[in-house]
């Protein structure tokens, strides 16, 4: 699912055409993804050794921070992770949440700069993950709140002393998704209970009912068809790097089954068109043969030297021709 | 094939078998019309007795004759949600696309999943015994098409969910 990789492989491509092109070039590129994310590249002629990135996401939860810019504690991650080749721009561009100067005149082995363009690149998920441990932080020691990441799919973050649970209502179109859904959170909750080999990723469960760390919810938030899939998400999983990595993937759960119900969809059908085909072609195949047999059989009887005969025939006795004989032959109008 | 379900297609043969004798009947309504007594109903004496074979509750074949044609219903197999879903799905694919089977209903019979319509012109052009292999045969297909979809439907659930949880290892 490549898809779902947290660089931006538009930026990678940019950056690395910027770092290879022989004469400096200039490059003023908007770019959008995932719907809401948006970056502007900036590099001019006069000044072609840094490159201005700027970046604006959405705000994962409104009432957590209803200022706007980015906390500090993301300012913070961003400079410790980008300090060897980048440095923030205060004020940001206008209308971007984050602006970095980029200098990759530092490094000086080619290998360098790649590793440098990659790590650029997941500056999104850098920003998101940060974002979240600073909401996580102002909840305290226990609480529950509201995240928005995809407009139309909210979902919970819930914190204990313990753990953190991260809870997805689970909303879906028709029937045809929810039992596609259902049958990937029931192996889901089973890979993760049975086997050994995924006991260091995080538990899942799937319930039909709200769990209790919902109560005291909007009804409207609980009212789903899908039911409750929720993640416990220990210490282990969000130490070190590894926090970016795992709220990646949390915040991207809910496209990703969106993502695998589209593409069994798609399996579906096309398995019913080949199957289709098949019992079509069989069908024909049975009926032609059997007409087949019956056209061979009322097909007129073959004599060698038939035709000869009968050309040689006419030649000997001419036919009268009836057609003369009948417009002779006239009606005659009574008086 | 599971000794239930031959036995469940053999009796199902046999029945068409028996029932599949057909003529050329014209309308008894409509002058210069000749219709499928089985859709009209209009005259009772043009009708025999439906025959239904049922392998159980959920199982089951109706076959309705007349005169001029017969009408067989068939109510698929359905164990849980995702087959209900699968088999609907399945068969209103094939329902839409009736044209390329000849035989078939673009609805079916009201309670049941599928239903074909045989007249006595589908009698004259095709082979009687080729009509009765091609339901038999397309009643195991459907039984077949359903589990295997469900099995790769489930099969893909579990390789994109292991596949998920690998990305935190």
């Amino acid at each position: 699912m490549a898809f779902f990789s947290s660089g931006s492989r538009a930026l990678v491509e940019i950056l690395t055409t910027l770092q290879s092109a022989e004469r400096p070039m200039p490059v003023d590129h908007t770019l959008f993804e995932f719907g809401s994310i948006r970056y502007h590249l900036l590099a001019s002629m006069t000044d072609s050794e840094n490159v201005y990135l700027s970046i604006s996401t959405p705000s994962l939860s409104y009432e957590a921070s209803p200022s706007s810019g980015l906390p500090e504690i993301t300012l913070q991650e961003t400079r410790k992770m980008y300090h060897k080749f980048a440095e923030i721009i205060e004020p940001p561009k206008e209308g971007y949440a984050l602006t970095l100067k980029l200098n990759f005149s530092g490094l000086i082995r080619p290998k360098d700069r790649i590793k440098a363009i990659n790590k650029i690149s997941l500056l999104q998920s850098v920003i998101l993950s940060s974002q979240l441990k600073d909401m996580l932080g102002s909840l305290g020691s226990s609480g529950t709140m509201k995240l928005v990441y995809n407009q139309r799919d909210p979902f919970f973050v819930s914190k204990t002393p313990a753990k953190i649970n991260a809870i997805f209502p689970m909303r879906f179109r028709d029937d045809t998704d929810l039992a596609i859904a259902s049958s990937f959170f029931q192996e889901l909750e089973d890979l993760g209970s049975e086997s050994s080999s995924f006991s260091r990723a995080p538990r899942c469960s799937w319930s039909p009912i709200p769990p209790p760390e919902l109560r005291g919810e909007y009804v409207h938030h609980l009212t789903t068809n899908g039911g409750f899939v929720s993640f416990d998400i220990l210490a282990r999983h969000v130490k070190g790097r590894r926090a970016a990595r795992t709220a990646w993937i949390l915040l991207n759960f809910q496209s990703y089954v969106k993502y695998h119900i589209k593409c069994t969809r798609g399996h579906i059908q096309s398995r019913m068109r080949k199957r289709l085909e098949i019992m079509t072609e069989k069908l024909q195949k049975g009926f032609k043969a059997f007409i087949d047999k019956i056209k061979r059989l009322r097909l007129r009887i073959r004599v060698k030297g038939l035709d000869r005969f009968r050309r040689q025939y006419f030649q000997c006795f001419a036919v009268p021709k009836l057609t003369m004989a009948q417009k002779e032959h006239k009606y005659q109008k009574l008086e | 094939m599971a000794n239930t379900l031959r036995l469940y297609l053999t009796c199902i043969r046999n029945t068409l078998e028996a029932a599949m004798c057909l003529q050329n009947f014209p309308c008894q309504e409509v002058e210069r019309h000749n219709k499928p007594e089985v859709e009209l109903k209009t005259s009772p004496e043009l009708l025999l007795n439906p025959v239904l074979i049922c392998r159980n509750e959920a199982e089951k074949c109706l076959i309705e004759t007349s005169i001029n044609s017969i009408r067989i219903s068939m109510k698929v197999k359905q164990a849980d949600e995702l087959e209900n879903i699968l088999a609907k799905k399945f068969l209103r694919f094939l329902s839409m696309r009736a044209e390329a089977f000849q035989v078939l209903r673009r609805k079916p019979v009201q309670g049941y999943d599928i239903s074909f319509l045989i007249t006595n012109y589908h009698c004259e052009d095709m082979h009687k015994h080729k009509l009765i292999d091609f339901i038999v045969q397309f009643m195991e297909d459907i039984d077949k098409e359903i589990s295997e979809l469900k099995l790769s439907v489930n099969t893909r659930g579990r390789l994109v969910a292991t596949e998920f949880l690998k990305q935190f290892i």
